[in-house]
């Protein structure tokens, strides 16, 4: 009997080929499409359409499973991503923090989730249509970058549990995405040509002030105007409300100066922003949590290539521990070092692990 | 897609049966004059849905100037609550509704119209005296479902009736899970209105039936040409009228065969499943025949359903929504079962073209199934 596999399908074209290359490799395939929020608890228009979730991509997921002939449910977990990412979504803007909820879902819910599903349907792999690639070697399991480097995506896979590397196929990892819509093409895929989904999954209009507004009323209505600081701490301003920025920004400051003016810090507590000139965003070192470990736990300080944001460079780095927490330094200084966000480890081209960037 | 050979889910709705999909491709056919036109076609198509209501209100037992055809329950029950209440009356309906009461209600709430919910007891069942005592000065409807659709539980209808006519309040029921497998009197019911699906009983999808007894103006839903007495304007859809009349012609000539065949289907199942080593309890008191309600201990009913699919078998688990996922059944929660047992209840409901080995595979594949995903 064939093995089954059970294939995560947001109704997109990646999923869509990954369906399409668990067949051709052979296995039982079953689709599984999570379902993660409802409109009535996150706002916007529910007649939105190409987002996950939207009731048009599970349909678009469940057509492209009935051309292949494998069955497809839809699982609810409304209840657990609520609790596990939009509420920690929430929480980390109004601490003037920025997170990454894709992340944090992967880590707490899909994978865990998937391979319980699995497990429940009798299936021995879970597979999705990440860009990245499942490595075996002498044993052990890793993740590599995907093998198109502006659709790589194995930075957002840092959080994954370790010991669920031998039971998930990522079968996108050695294609290009231009190959993936050529392959959906070919094979007629209701999905060949569905629009890139770049946003946040539940905010679906992109707009995340109007939706923390909305989602969090009760927290974020005492939030007033709050001050700008120079980087001396001496007040140059007003603005909106810390919970309006994001570390990097550039846009909506309002104060003049010789040379642009970027967000540097907020403080959440005294609401306020301190900017400065670009040059003063520029870090060597930041503090980890949280981290998680896809290779044996390394010895440290422990020499390795680090990437800060989605799509950003990777950079020379050395991570150290002392007692139970992490620092890690730069060789080159790095711009906009944000707090909340990821920062994920390589080792050559494997993914080694990642962590939360603290202060 | 694994075809579903086995179909344990009548509740949700039935396979069509043969001669009524024959008559609507004949009708479709060869009879698609516009009823409202005056010449020999229309007039044909006309007579078809005249004839088709006289039928009708003989089998219910009433005039066929109380038989209005709409698009299904959700409809007839739509046109009852929108078309009766109004902000400042009382409706008095019960907490396990089908979602086409139920949601109504809440956005007739919404809009000012005062609402009771009559919660069933443990047993599935509504208590007439509930009723009574909801009762109010400006009570204008009450209107409670005749069978509930994830327990199987018949409410005793003609007593509340009985009970809202005494109190000169309207009384009406969705009907959708009864009409057809039992039979009804309504010349000698109080019932006041009583909504119809036809796929409820072997007949097609998209249409189903009002019964209205009062004269009371009732604002219709969709307004246009008069059709129905203008209380449903649109082109009536002439075959699936004459599939809905059929359809409940040959479940009245064979209720009391159906209903043998069943209740003996029903026992097969039970004496097969106690011999297996399952823990089970099926809820619910005065049951329709052919729905089942049942906990299976320890086993999560949405795993149970997809892992049966899988093995071409199809039962239910809650109340289906557009996209497919399912939440915990209401109506269980609405008789106070725990979350942990509702979340391991499913539905089973079992249908006239069901055989007894058919019962055995459903049985065989429930063991493997639940002996491998059991929660220890």
């Amino acid at each position: 009997m064939k093995e089954k596999v059970l294939v995560a399908m947001s109704g997109g074209v990646d999923s869509s080929v990954t369906l399409l290359k668990i067949i051709e490799m052979g296995y039982e395939a079953i689709g599984i499409t999570m379902k993660l929020w409802e409109y009535h608890d996150v706002g916007g228009n529910n007649l939105q359409e190409n987002n996950c979730c939207a009731v048009s991509s599970i349909n678009k997921a469940k057509l492209v499973c009935e051309r292949m002939g494998v069955p497809h449910y839809t699982i609810d977990f409304t209840e657990s991503f609520k609790k596990n990412v939009v509420n920690n979504f929430v929480d980390e803007y109004i601490d003037g923090r920025t997170p990454n909820p894709c992340v944090r879902c992967n880590s707490f819910i899909k994978w865990d989730t998937f391979i319980e599903q699995a497990e429940i349907l009798g299936a021995k792999y879970i597979a999705t249509g990440h860009y990245a690639r499942i490595d075996k070697t002498n044993g052990n399991y890793h993740i590599k970058e995907g093998k198109d480097e502006k659709k790589d995506q194995s930075y957002v896979l840092w959080g994954i549990p370790k010991e669920t590397l031998s039971k998930t196929i990522l079968p996108l990892g050695d294609l290009t995405k231009e190959q993936v819509r050529q392959i959906a093409r070919n094979n007629n895929l209701e999905t060949a040509d569905e629009p890139e989904s770049m946003e946040i999954c539940f905010i679906a209009d992109n707009n995340y002030k109007r939706f923390i507004k909305e989602y969090a009323a009760e927290k974020t209505e005492n939030i007033k105007n709050g001050q700008t600081l120079n980087e001396q701490g001496q007040k140059i301003g007003e603005n909106e409300g810390y919970i309006n920025y994001t570390i990097g920004q550039r846009k909506g400051i309002g104060i003049s100066n010789e040379k642009p003016l970027y967000v540097k810090e907020i403080d959440s507590n005294s609401n306020t922003i301190t900017v400065g000139e670009k040059t003063s965003l520029f870090k060597n070192t930041c503090k980890v949590s949280d981290i998680n470990w896809l290779i044996n736990e390394p010895k440290f300080p422990y020499d390795m290539l680090c990437q800060i944001r989605y799509n950003g460079q990777k950079s020379k780095a050395i991570i150290k521990k002392e007692s139970d927490n992490f620092t890690v330094s730069f060789s080159e200084p790095q711009l906009a070092i944000t707090p909340g966000q990821s920062i994920v480890f390589y080792s050559g081209d494997i993914l080694a692990g990642g962590g939360i960037i603290e202060l | 897609m694994t075809t579903s050979q086995l179909y344990f889910d009548i509740a949700a709705t039935t396979p069509i049966d043969k001669d009524v999909a024959d008559l609507i491709n004949t009708i479709n056919l060869e009879n698609f004059g516009n009823p409202s036109s005056i010449h020999s076609f229309g007039q044909k198509s006309h007579n078809i849905i005249e004839r088709s209501r006289e039928k009708i209100s003989k089998i219910l037992n009433c005039r066929s100037s109380e038989i209005f055809f709409t698009s299904g329950g959700s409809e007839s029950n739509n046109i009852i609550l929108k078309g009766l209440l109004s902000s400042g009356d009382h409706l008095i309906t019960s907490s396990y509704e089908h979602p086409s009461v139920l949601g109504l209600s809440n956005e007739l709430g919404e809009k000012g119209v005062e609402i009771t919910f009559i919660q069933p007891n443990q047993n599935g069942l509504i208590n007439p005296q509930d009723v009574k005592k909801a009762f109010k000065k400006n009570t204008k409807l009450v209107s409670i479902m005749y069978v509930n659709n994830e327990l199987g539980t018949i409410n005793s209808i003609d007593e509340i009736a009985l009970i809202c006519n005494k109190n000169n309040i309207s009384f009406h029921t969705d009907a959708v899970q009864y009409v057809g497998k039992e039979k009804i009197d309504l010349s000698s019911s109080k019932i006041d209105f009583l909504s119809i699906g036809a796929h409820k009983f072997y007949g097609p999808k998209g249409i189903g039936a009002l019964y209205c007894k009062s004269r009371e103006r009732i604002e219709p839903l969709i307004s246009g040409g008069g059709q129905e007495s203008g209380l449903r304007a649109g082109t009536e859809n002439t075959s699936s009228i004459a599939g809905m009349c059929l359809a409940l012609e040959i479940a009245e000539q064979n209720y009391d065969k159906n209903k043998e065949t069943i209740l003996g289907l029903e026992k097969y199942f039970i004496n097969a499943l106690d011999t297996t080593n399952i823990h089970y309890r099926i809820n619910g008191l005065n049951r329709i025949p052919g729905i089942f309600n049942i906990t299976f201990f320890g086993v999560e009913g949405h795993s149970l359903l997809m892992n049966l699919d899988i093995l071409g078998i199809a039962i239910s688990y809650g109340s289906a929504c557009s996209s497919g996922s399912a939440n915990v059944p209401l109506a269980l929660s609405e008789i106070g079962m725990p979350e942990s047992e509702a979340l391991c209840s499913v539905r089973i409901s079992i249908g006239k073209m069901i055989k007894e080995k058919d019962i055995d595979k459903l049985i065989f594949s429930l063991s493997n199934i639940i002996s491998r995903i059991q929660k220890k």
